[in-house]
Protein backbone atom coordinates (compact mmCIF):
# COMPACT_ATOMS: atom_id res chain seq x y z
CA UNK A 1 0.00 0.00 0.00
CA UNK A 2 1.27 3.20 -0.84
CA UNK A 3 1.71 5.69 1.86
CA UNK A 4 -0.93 8.11 2.38
CA UNK A 5 -3.08 6.11 -0.21
CA UNK A 6 -6.65 5.05 0.93
CA UNK A 7 -6.76 2.46 3.39
CA UNK A 8 -8.19 -1.39 2.01
CA UNK A 9 -12.00 -1.48 2.28
CA UNK A 10 -12.42 -5.01 2.10
CA UNK A 11 -14.63 -7.15 4.24
CA UNK A 12 -12.97 -9.26 6.94
CA UNK A 13 -13.02 -12.37 5.41
CA UNK A 14 -11.50 -14.48 8.96
CA UNK A 15 -12.70 -16.01 11.59
CA UNK A 16 -16.06 -13.56 13.24
CA UNK A 17 -13.35 -13.63 16.73
CA UNK A 18 -10.41 -12.69 14.97
CA UNK A 19 -9.30 -9.13 13.50
CA UNK A 20 -8.68 -6.10 15.34
CA UNK A 21 -11.87 -4.16 15.61
CA UNK A 22 -11.93 -0.41 16.85
CA UNK A 23 -14.48 -0.03 19.69
CA UNK A 24 -17.81 1.72 19.15
CA UNK A 25 -17.82 5.32 19.97
CA UNK A 26 -20.65 5.68 21.68
CA UNK A 27 -23.22 3.23 23.04
CA UNK A 28 -26.70 4.40 23.88
CA UNK A 29 -28.83 2.52 27.07
CA UNK A 30 -31.54 0.70 26.58
CA UNK A 31 -34.06 2.19 28.91
CA UNK A 32 -35.97 -1.34 29.44
CA UNK A 33 -32.51 -3.20 31.29
CA UNK A 34 -30.72 0.16 32.51
CA UNK A 35 -32.39 0.81 35.94
CA UNK A 36 -33.19 -3.00 36.27
CA UNK A 37 -29.81 -3.95 36.14
CA UNK A 38 -28.87 -1.16 38.57
CA UNK A 39 -31.35 -2.24 41.03
CA UNK A 40 -30.11 -5.78 41.26
CA UNK A 41 -27.01 -5.01 41.23
CA UNK A 42 -27.87 -2.97 44.40
CA UNK A 43 -29.74 -5.58 45.95
CA UNK A 44 -26.59 -7.99 45.43
CA UNK A 45 -24.34 -5.04 46.85
CA UNK A 46 -26.19 -4.49 50.07
CA UNK A 47 -25.87 -7.62 51.64
CA UNK A 48 -23.79 -7.01 54.76
CA UNK A 49 -22.26 -3.69 53.25
CA UNK A 50 -21.71 -0.62 56.10
CA UNK A 51 -24.34 1.16 54.23
CA UNK A 52 -26.62 -1.27 53.31
CA UNK A 53 -29.53 0.71 54.47
CA UNK A 54 -29.16 3.22 51.83
CA UNK A 55 -28.09 1.11 49.17
CA UNK A 56 -31.19 -1.04 49.67
CA UNK A 57 -33.30 2.48 49.56
CA UNK A 58 -31.45 3.41 46.27
CA UNK A 59 -32.43 -0.36 44.86
CA UNK A 60 -35.84 1.17 45.95
CA UNK A 61 -35.33 4.02 43.97
CA UNK A 62 -33.78 2.13 41.08
CA UNK A 63 -37.15 -0.34 40.96
CA UNK A 64 -38.88 2.52 40.84
CA UNK A 65 -37.64 4.38 38.00
CA UNK A 66 -37.42 0.77 35.96
CA UNK A 67 -41.25 0.94 36.78
CA UNK A 68 -41.21 4.41 35.11
CA UNK A 69 -39.45 3.91 32.09
CA UNK A 70 -41.17 0.39 31.13
CA UNK A 71 -44.75 2.14 31.74
CA UNK A 72 -44.81 5.71 30.68
CA UNK A 73 -44.55 6.49 26.96
CA UNK A 74 -41.44 7.80 26.26
CA UNK A 75 -40.98 11.47 25.01
CA UNK A 76 -41.52 12.64 21.57
CA UNK A 77 -38.54 11.70 19.09
CA UNK A 78 -36.13 14.57 18.78
CA UNK A 79 -36.39 17.01 15.61
CA UNK A 80 -33.72 15.10 13.46
CA UNK A 81 -32.95 18.52 11.73
CA UNK A 82 -31.98 20.23 15.26
CA UNK A 83 -30.23 16.99 16.35
CA UNK A 84 -28.03 17.53 13.13
CA UNK A 85 -27.09 20.71 13.81
CA UNK A 86 -26.45 20.52 17.45
CA UNK A 87 -23.95 17.40 16.38
CA UNK A 88 -22.51 19.65 13.16
CA UNK A 89 -22.22 22.18 15.92
CA UNK A 90 -20.08 20.03 18.27
CA UNK A 91 -23.22 20.34 21.01
CA UNK A 92 -24.35 17.68 22.61
CA UNK A 93 -27.84 17.67 21.18
CA UNK A 94 -29.82 16.69 24.63
CA UNK A 95 -28.02 19.53 26.28
CA UNK A 96 -28.97 19.01 29.48
CA UNK A 97 -29.13 22.85 30.40
CA UNK A 98 -30.71 24.18 27.26
CA UNK A 99 -33.20 21.08 27.04
CA UNK A 100 -36.56 22.05 26.77
CA UNK A 101 -38.42 19.01 29.05
CA UNK A 102 -41.95 17.96 28.23
CA UNK A 103 -43.83 18.04 30.99
CA UNK A 104 -44.52 14.34 30.95
CA UNK A 105 -41.32 14.08 33.22
CA UNK A 106 -43.40 15.46 36.15
CA UNK A 107 -45.95 12.51 35.59
CA UNK A 108 -42.80 10.19 35.92
CA UNK A 109 -41.88 12.06 39.02
CA UNK A 110 -45.12 11.37 40.27
CA UNK A 111 -45.24 7.41 39.50
CA UNK A 112 -41.51 7.52 40.76
CA UNK A 113 -43.03 8.69 44.13
CA UNK A 114 -45.60 6.20 43.93
CA UNK A 115 -43.67 3.10 43.32
CA UNK A 116 -41.13 3.58 45.73
CA UNK A 117 -41.17 1.07 48.55
CA UNK A 118 -42.09 3.23 52.04
CA UNK A 119 -41.86 0.47 54.04
CA UNK A 120 -38.82 0.54 55.51
CA UNK A 121 -37.19 4.37 54.84
CA UNK A 122 -36.48 6.94 57.50
CA UNK A 123 -39.07 9.19 58.14
CA UNK A 124 -36.75 12.03 56.97
CA UNK A 125 -37.25 10.56 53.35
CA UNK A 126 -41.15 9.84 53.75
CA UNK A 127 -41.59 13.76 54.52
CA UNK A 128 -39.47 14.91 51.65
CA UNK A 129 -41.43 12.42 49.15
CA UNK A 130 -44.41 14.08 50.74
CA UNK A 131 -43.45 17.09 50.09
CA UNK A 132 -42.87 16.74 46.66
CA UNK A 133 -46.09 15.37 45.84
CA UNK A 134 -47.97 18.55 47.46
CA UNK A 135 -45.38 20.56 45.41
CA UNK A 136 -47.44 22.23 42.80
CA UNK A 137 -45.63 22.05 38.98
CA UNK A 138 -43.82 25.15 39.00
CA UNK A 139 -41.64 24.21 42.07
CA UNK A 140 -41.10 21.20 40.16
CA UNK A 141 -39.39 22.60 37.25
CA UNK A 142 -37.91 25.40 39.50
CA UNK A 143 -35.91 21.89 41.75
CA UNK A 144 -35.19 20.37 38.21
CA UNK A 145 -33.85 23.67 36.78
CA UNK A 146 -32.02 24.05 39.45
CA UNK A 147 -30.86 20.26 40.03
CA UNK A 148 -29.81 20.34 36.12
CA UNK A 149 -28.03 23.64 35.85
CA UNK A 150 -27.01 24.68 39.33
CA UNK A 151 -28.23 26.27 42.57
CA UNK A 152 -29.65 23.88 44.06
CA UNK A 153 -29.56 25.20 47.77
CA UNK A 154 -28.19 22.54 50.68
CA UNK A 155 -31.78 22.21 51.78
CA UNK A 156 -33.10 20.84 49.24
CA UNK A 157 -30.39 18.39 48.69
CA UNK A 158 -33.06 15.36 50.02
CA UNK A 159 -35.61 16.47 47.35
CA UNK A 160 -32.82 16.63 44.51
CA UNK A 161 -32.44 12.90 45.06
CA UNK A 162 -35.80 12.23 43.69
CA UNK A 163 -35.85 14.88 41.30
CA UNK A 164 -32.94 13.80 39.64
CA UNK A 165 -34.24 10.01 39.34
CA UNK A 166 -37.40 11.09 37.91
CA UNK A 167 -34.96 13.60 35.15
CA UNK A 168 -32.23 10.53 34.48
CA UNK A 169 -35.48 8.24 33.08
CA UNK A 170 -36.74 11.04 31.34
CA UNK A 171 -33.89 11.73 29.87
CA UNK A 172 -32.64 8.15 29.36
CA UNK A 173 -35.79 7.70 27.54
CA UNK A 174 -34.91 10.63 25.24
CA UNK A 175 -31.31 9.50 24.50
CA UNK A 176 -33.04 6.21 23.58
CA UNK A 177 -34.96 7.96 20.67
CA UNK A 178 -31.56 8.94 19.21
CA UNK A 179 -29.00 6.56 16.97
CA UNK A 180 -25.71 6.33 17.87
CA UNK A 181 -24.47 6.72 14.70
CA UNK A 182 -25.60 9.96 14.31
CA UNK A 183 -24.14 11.79 17.08
CA UNK A 184 -20.69 12.41 17.51
CA UNK A 185 -17.89 12.25 20.18
CA UNK A 186 -17.76 15.87 21.91
CA UNK A 187 -14.23 17.99 21.98
CA UNK A 188 -14.31 17.63 25.58
CA UNK A 189 -14.43 13.52 25.75
CA UNK A 190 -15.36 13.80 29.49
CA UNK A 191 -18.32 14.97 28.78
CA UNK A 192 -21.47 13.75 27.42
CA UNK A 193 -22.05 13.39 23.64
CA UNK A 194 -25.75 13.32 23.75
CA UNK A 195 -26.60 15.99 27.11
CA UNK A 196 -23.01 17.36 28.03
CA UNK A 197 -23.55 15.71 31.47
CA UNK A 198 -20.50 14.47 33.40
CA UNK A 199 -20.07 10.78 33.98
CA UNK A 200 -20.58 8.94 37.09
CA UNK A 201 -18.05 6.34 36.45
CA UNK A 202 -15.84 5.09 33.78
CA UNK A 203 -15.89 0.46 33.14
CA UNK A 204 -13.55 -0.87 31.42
CA UNK A 205 -14.95 -3.75 29.13
CA UNK A 206 -14.22 -7.49 29.28
CA UNK A 207 -16.26 -8.67 26.55
CA UNK A 208 -17.69 -7.47 23.07
CA UNK A 209 -15.74 -6.11 20.43
CA UNK A 210 -13.26 -3.98 21.98
CA UNK A 211 -12.30 -6.10 25.28
CA UNK A 212 -10.32 -3.60 27.72
CA UNK A 213 -11.95 -0.24 26.25
CA UNK A 214 -13.37 2.36 29.06
CA UNK A 215 -16.29 3.67 28.78
CA UNK A 216 -17.74 6.61 30.90
CA UNK A 217 -21.52 6.32 31.68
CA UNK A 218 -23.44 9.39 32.14
CA UNK A 219 -24.82 10.50 34.82
CA UNK A 220 -27.90 12.04 33.12
CA UNK A 221 -28.68 9.93 30.15
CA UNK A 222 -27.20 7.01 30.46
CA UNK A 223 -25.42 7.12 27.52
CA UNK A 224 -21.71 5.36 27.12
CA UNK A 225 -18.77 7.09 25.59
CA UNK A 226 -15.36 5.54 25.08
CA UNK A 227 -12.57 7.78 26.61
CA UNK A 228 -8.79 6.26 26.24
CA UNK A 229 -7.20 4.57 29.24
CA UNK A 230 -4.64 6.18 31.34
CA UNK A 231 -5.71 9.36 30.55
CA UNK A 232 -7.19 12.15 32.88
CA UNK A 233 -11.24 12.82 31.88
CA UNK A 234 -11.00 15.95 33.89
CA UNK A 235 -7.73 17.85 32.24
CA UNK A 236 -6.09 15.21 29.67
CA UNK A 237 -3.44 14.88 31.99
CA UNK A 238 -1.45 11.62 31.37
CA UNK A 239 2.31 12.34 33.50
CA UNK A 240 0.80 12.01 37.37
CA UNK A 241 -2.05 9.82 37.07
CA UNK A 242 -1.85 6.98 39.50
CA UNK A 243 -4.70 4.04 40.18
CA UNK A 244 -5.58 4.14 43.77
CA UNK A 245 -7.90 1.05 45.39
CA UNK A 246 -8.36 0.18 49.05
CA UNK A 247 -5.82 -2.36 50.27
CA UNK A 248 -7.19 -6.22 50.24
CA UNK A 249 -10.51 -5.43 48.03
CA UNK A 250 -11.02 -7.10 45.00
CA UNK A 251 -9.51 -4.80 42.54
CA UNK A 252 -12.90 -3.93 41.25
CA UNK A 253 -12.98 -0.25 41.82
CA UNK A 254 -9.73 1.91 41.45
CA UNK A 255 -10.00 6.07 41.38
CA UNK A 256 -7.75 7.21 38.92
CA UNK A 257 -6.19 10.21 40.67
CA UNK A 258 -4.66 13.11 38.65
CA UNK A 259 -1.59 14.84 40.20
CA UNK A 260 -1.69 17.44 37.82
CA UNK A 261 -5.58 18.69 38.35
CA UNK A 262 -5.89 16.94 41.99
CA UNK A 263 -8.93 15.11 40.96
CA UNK A 264 -9.93 11.69 40.06
CA UNK A 265 -12.63 9.44 38.41
CA UNK A 266 -13.98 6.07 39.33
CA UNK A 267 -12.96 3.41 37.15
CA UNK A 268 -14.53 -0.12 37.31
CA UNK A 269 -12.80 -3.35 35.89
CA UNK A 270 -15.39 -5.62 34.50
CA UNK A 271 -12.93 -8.78 34.47
CA UNK A 272 -13.06 -8.62 38.00
CA UNK A 273 -17.10 -9.19 38.04
CA UNK A 274 -19.03 -9.27 35.43
CA UNK A 275 -22.05 -8.11 37.02
CA UNK A 276 -20.18 -4.12 37.75
CA UNK A 277 -22.66 -1.77 37.17
CA UNK A 278 -21.09 1.92 36.78
CA UNK A 279 -24.21 3.58 38.80
CA UNK A 280 -24.75 0.62 41.65
CA UNK A 281 -20.91 0.45 42.03
CA UNK A 282 -20.08 3.93 42.43
CA UNK A 283 -22.49 4.07 44.81
CA UNK A 284 -21.26 1.32 46.69
CA UNK A 285 -17.84 2.13 46.79
CA UNK A 286 -17.84 5.66 48.86
CA UNK A 287 -15.22 3.95 51.18
CA UNK A 288 -12.90 5.16 48.32
CA UNK A 289 -13.85 8.39 47.78
CA UNK A 290 -13.34 9.28 51.44
CA UNK A 291 -10.03 7.51 51.29
CA UNK A 292 -9.32 9.14 47.97
CA UNK A 293 -10.93 12.90 49.42
CA UNK A 294 -8.63 12.18 52.70
CA UNK A 295 -5.23 12.02 49.59
CA UNK A 296 -6.57 15.69 48.75
CA UNK A 297 -7.96 14.84 45.48
CA UNK A 298 -11.58 15.91 44.51
CA UNK A 299 -13.90 13.90 42.98
CA UNK A 300 -14.70 15.18 39.07
CA UNK A 301 -18.42 15.00 39.59
CA UNK A 302 -20.95 14.03 42.35
CA UNK A 303 -23.40 11.29 41.44
CA UNK A 304 -26.60 12.77 40.94
CA UNK A 305 -28.13 10.73 43.63
CA UNK A 306 -25.87 11.79 46.29
CA UNK A 307 -24.82 15.78 45.94
CA UNK A 308 -22.58 16.72 48.35
CA UNK A 309 -22.18 20.17 49.75
CA UNK A 310 -19.26 21.73 49.19
CA UNK A 311 -17.48 21.25 53.06
CA UNK A 312 -14.11 23.21 52.12
CA UNK A 313 -15.85 26.17 54.65
CA UNK A 314 -17.29 23.15 57.10
CA UNK A 315 -13.77 21.15 57.10
CA UNK A 316 -11.42 23.98 56.54
CA UNK B 1 -24.08 27.01 50.35
CA UNK B 2 -25.50 25.65 46.66
CA UNK B 3 -25.39 22.00 45.39
CA UNK B 4 -24.04 21.47 42.25
CA UNK B 5 -24.03 18.05 40.10
CA UNK B 6 -21.21 19.33 37.54
CA UNK B 7 -18.28 20.54 39.67
CA UNK B 8 -15.37 19.28 41.72
CA UNK B 9 -16.92 17.87 45.23
CA UNK B 10 -15.04 16.21 48.01
CA UNK B 11 -16.48 13.18 49.57
CA UNK B 12 -15.38 12.92 53.42
CA UNK B 13 -17.70 11.72 56.72
CA UNK B 14 -18.30 14.98 57.59
CA UNK B 15 -19.54 16.32 54.33
CA UNK B 16 -21.64 13.22 54.08
CA UNK B 17 -23.85 14.81 56.73
CA UNK B 18 -25.06 17.54 54.92
CA UNK B 19 -25.54 15.71 51.38
CA UNK B 20 -28.79 14.03 50.06
CA UNK B 21 -27.88 11.19 52.23
CA UNK B 22 -28.16 12.49 55.58
CA UNK B 23 -31.00 14.79 54.17
CA UNK B 24 -32.87 11.70 53.92
CA UNK B 25 -32.19 9.83 57.08
CA UNK B 26 -29.28 7.62 56.18
CA UNK B 27 -26.65 9.87 58.08
CA UNK B 28 -26.19 6.47 60.10
CA UNK B 29 -25.03 4.38 56.81
CA UNK B 30 -22.73 7.59 56.29
CA UNK B 31 -21.20 7.59 59.52
CA UNK B 32 -20.67 3.58 59.28
CA UNK B 33 -19.23 3.64 55.82
CA UNK B 34 -16.85 5.96 57.12
CA UNK B 35 -15.33 4.36 60.56
CA UNK B 36 -15.69 0.89 57.77
CA UNK B 37 -12.48 2.45 56.23
CA UNK B 38 -10.64 3.76 58.63
CA UNK B 39 -8.50 1.15 58.91
CA UNK B 40 -7.44 0.38 55.67
CA UNK B 41 -4.94 2.05 53.22
CA UNK B 42 -4.69 3.13 49.64
CA UNK B 43 -2.65 0.97 47.09
CA UNK B 44 -1.37 2.81 44.71
CA UNK B 45 -0.51 1.99 40.80
CA UNK B 46 0.87 3.18 37.73
CA UNK B 47 -0.69 3.10 33.98
CA UNK B 48 1.85 3.76 31.39
CA UNK B 49 1.79 3.99 27.84
CA UNK B 50 4.77 2.37 26.00
CA UNK B 51 5.53 0.56 22.45
CA UNK B 52 6.39 -3.16 22.53
CA UNK B 53 10.43 -3.46 21.93
CA UNK B 54 10.19 -6.33 19.18
CA UNK B 55 9.14 -5.75 15.78
CA UNK B 56 7.83 -3.58 12.86
CA UNK B 57 4.33 -3.56 14.19
CA UNK B 58 4.99 -1.46 17.09
CA UNK B 59 2.00 -2.65 18.84
CA UNK B 60 1.00 -0.19 21.70
CA UNK B 61 1.07 -1.66 25.33
CA UNK B 62 0.13 -0.81 29.10
CA UNK B 63 2.89 -1.02 31.80
CA UNK B 64 1.41 -1.84 35.41
CA UNK B 65 3.75 -0.50 38.06
CA UNK B 66 3.27 -0.53 41.88
CA UNK B 67 3.65 2.50 43.55
CA UNK B 68 3.26 6.09 43.33
CA UNK B 69 6.79 7.43 42.24
CA UNK B 70 7.05 8.79 45.95
CA UNK B 71 11.17 9.79 46.11
CA UNK B 72 11.80 6.63 48.99
CA UNK B 73 9.11 4.15 47.68
CA UNK B 74 10.85 1.68 44.79
CA UNK B 75 8.50 1.20 41.43
CA UNK B 76 8.16 -2.17 40.24
CA UNK B 77 6.60 -3.44 37.07
CA UNK B 78 3.93 -5.71 37.72
CA UNK B 79 1.87 -6.31 34.54
CA UNK B 80 1.99 -5.91 31.04
CA UNK B 81 -1.24 -5.76 28.67
CA UNK B 82 -1.98 -4.59 25.38
CA UNK B 83 -3.45 -0.96 25.05
CA UNK B 84 -6.65 -1.31 24.01
CA UNK B 85 -6.64 2.30 22.55
CA UNK B 86 -3.93 1.72 20.17
CA UNK B 87 -4.68 1.52 16.65
CA UNK B 88 -2.28 -1.23 15.52
CA UNK B 89 -3.04 -3.84 17.94
CA UNK B 90 -6.32 -2.76 19.78
CA UNK B 91 -5.39 -4.43 23.22
CA UNK B 92 -3.71 -7.66 21.18
CA UNK B 93 -0.38 -8.80 21.18
CA UNK B 94 1.37 -11.82 19.85
CA UNK B 95 2.78 -14.72 22.62
CA UNK B 96 6.40 -12.25 22.72
CA UNK B 97 4.92 -9.21 23.06
CA UNK B 98 2.62 -11.35 25.88
CA UNK B 99 5.82 -12.23 27.78
CA UNK B 100 7.21 -8.93 27.74
CA UNK B 101 7.15 -9.19 31.91
CA UNK B 102 9.57 -11.91 32.15
CA UNK B 103 12.11 -9.81 29.78
CA UNK B 104 11.47 -6.84 32.01
CA UNK B 105 12.63 -9.17 35.02
CA UNK B 106 15.04 -11.50 33.30
CA UNK B 107 17.80 -12.12 35.58
CA UNK B 108 20.31 -12.74 32.41
CA UNK B 109 18.55 -9.37 31.05
CA UNK B 110 21.75 -7.08 29.96
CA UNK B 111 21.41 -3.47 32.30
CA UNK B 112 25.36 -2.41 31.66
CA UNK B 113 27.51 -2.78 29.07
CA UNK B 114 30.03 -6.02 28.77
CA UNK B 115 33.53 -6.50 27.67
CA UNK B 116 35.47 -9.66 25.69
CA UNK B 117 38.86 -8.82 25.36
CA UNK B 118 40.20 -10.57 22.00
CA UNK B 119 41.77 -13.89 22.76
CA UNK B 120 39.54 -13.63 26.51
CA UNK B 121 37.12 -16.53 27.94
CA UNK B 122 34.45 -13.96 29.26
CA UNK B 123 32.36 -10.78 29.62
CA UNK B 124 33.22 -8.44 32.38
CA UNK B 125 31.33 -5.56 33.13
CA UNK B 126 32.77 -2.10 31.74
CA UNK B 127 31.92 1.61 31.91
CA UNK B 128 30.00 3.40 29.36
CA UNK B 129 33.09 5.45 28.74
CA UNK B 130 34.89 2.45 28.33
CA UNK B 131 32.71 0.95 25.56
CA UNK B 132 31.96 3.78 23.78
CA UNK B 133 35.37 5.00 23.67
CA UNK B 134 36.32 1.30 22.26
CA UNK B 135 33.46 1.37 19.74
CA UNK B 136 34.60 4.62 18.79
CA UNK B 137 38.25 3.45 18.29
CA UNK B 138 37.18 0.96 16.13
CA UNK B 139 34.81 2.51 13.99
CA UNK B 140 37.47 5.23 13.39
CA UNK B 141 40.41 2.49 12.88
CA UNK B 142 38.02 0.70 10.37
CA UNK B 143 36.94 3.81 8.53
CA UNK B 144 40.45 5.23 8.22
CA UNK B 145 41.14 1.69 6.33
CA UNK B 146 37.99 1.36 4.22
CA UNK B 147 36.81 4.49 3.45
CA UNK B 148 35.85 4.94 -0.65
CA UNK B 149 36.00 8.65 -1.48
CA UNK B 150 36.09 7.99 -4.97
CA UNK B 151 34.57 5.38 -7.65
CA UNK B 152 36.40 3.80 -10.60
CA UNK B 153 35.02 6.52 -12.75
CA UNK B 154 36.56 9.66 -10.57
CA UNK B 155 32.82 10.46 -9.30
CA UNK B 156 33.15 11.80 -5.26
CA UNK B 157 30.85 9.20 -3.37
CA UNK B 158 31.92 9.17 0.12
CA UNK B 159 31.06 5.48 0.86
CA UNK B 160 31.79 3.52 4.07
CA UNK B 161 30.53 -0.06 3.24
CA UNK B 162 32.42 -2.34 5.71
CA UNK B 163 30.81 -1.51 8.85
CA UNK B 164 26.94 -1.66 8.99
CA UNK B 165 24.47 -0.19 11.49
CA UNK B 166 21.13 -1.70 12.84
CA UNK B 167 18.77 0.43 14.47
CA UNK B 168 15.73 0.02 17.09
CA UNK B 169 12.48 -0.69 15.92
CA UNK B 170 10.68 0.94 18.78
CA UNK B 171 12.16 4.59 17.68
CA UNK B 172 10.66 8.13 17.59
CA UNK B 173 10.76 10.06 14.67
CA UNK B 174 13.33 11.95 16.30
CA UNK B 175 15.60 8.75 17.26
CA UNK B 176 15.48 8.09 13.89
CA UNK B 177 16.27 11.33 12.18
CA UNK B 178 19.28 11.68 14.61
CA UNK B 179 20.12 7.68 14.11
CA UNK B 180 19.99 8.87 10.39
CA UNK B 181 22.20 11.46 10.57
CA UNK B 182 24.87 9.84 12.70
CA UNK B 183 25.13 6.96 10.43
CA UNK B 184 25.03 8.81 6.76
CA UNK B 185 27.46 11.86 7.59
CA UNK B 186 29.57 9.35 8.46
CA UNK B 187 29.16 7.82 4.98
CA UNK B 188 27.70 4.49 6.29
CA UNK B 189 25.51 2.77 3.61
CA UNK B 190 24.87 -0.78 5.15
CA UNK B 191 21.98 0.66 7.28
CA UNK B 192 19.11 -0.89 8.67
CA UNK B 193 16.24 -0.84 10.70
CA UNK B 194 15.23 -3.89 12.85
CA UNK B 195 11.56 -2.76 12.05
CA UNK B 196 12.49 -4.66 9.08
CA UNK B 197 13.58 -7.79 10.64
Amino acid sequence: MKQAAAPPNAKWTGPAQAGVKSPDPILLADPARRFAATAQRLENLAAGHPMEAWLRFMASLAQAQHAVATTLAPAAAPDPTAVAQAVEARLPPLAADGHRREASWREGLALLLDRIDGSALPPAALAVMAQLRRSDAAAQEKLADQFLRGGLAAADAGAAVYVAAALQVYFTASAARLKAEDLRLLEERGLCPCCGSPPVSGLITASGQAPGTRYLYCSLCSTAWNHVRAVCITCGGTRRLSLQGIEGDAGLVRAETCGECHTYAKVLYQVRDMQADPYADDLASLGLDMLVAEEGFARHAPNPLLLVGETEAATG
Amino acid sequence: MALTRREFIKVTGLGLAASSLGMLGFGAAGVAQAAAVRPFKLTHATETRNTCTYCSVACGILIYSMGDRAKNARSNIIHIEGDPDHPVNRGTLCPKGTALLDVVHAPTRLKAPRYRPPGGTEFKEVSWDFALDRIAKLMKEDRDKHFIARNAAGTTVNRWTSTGMLAASASSNETAYLTWKVARSLGMVVFDNQARV
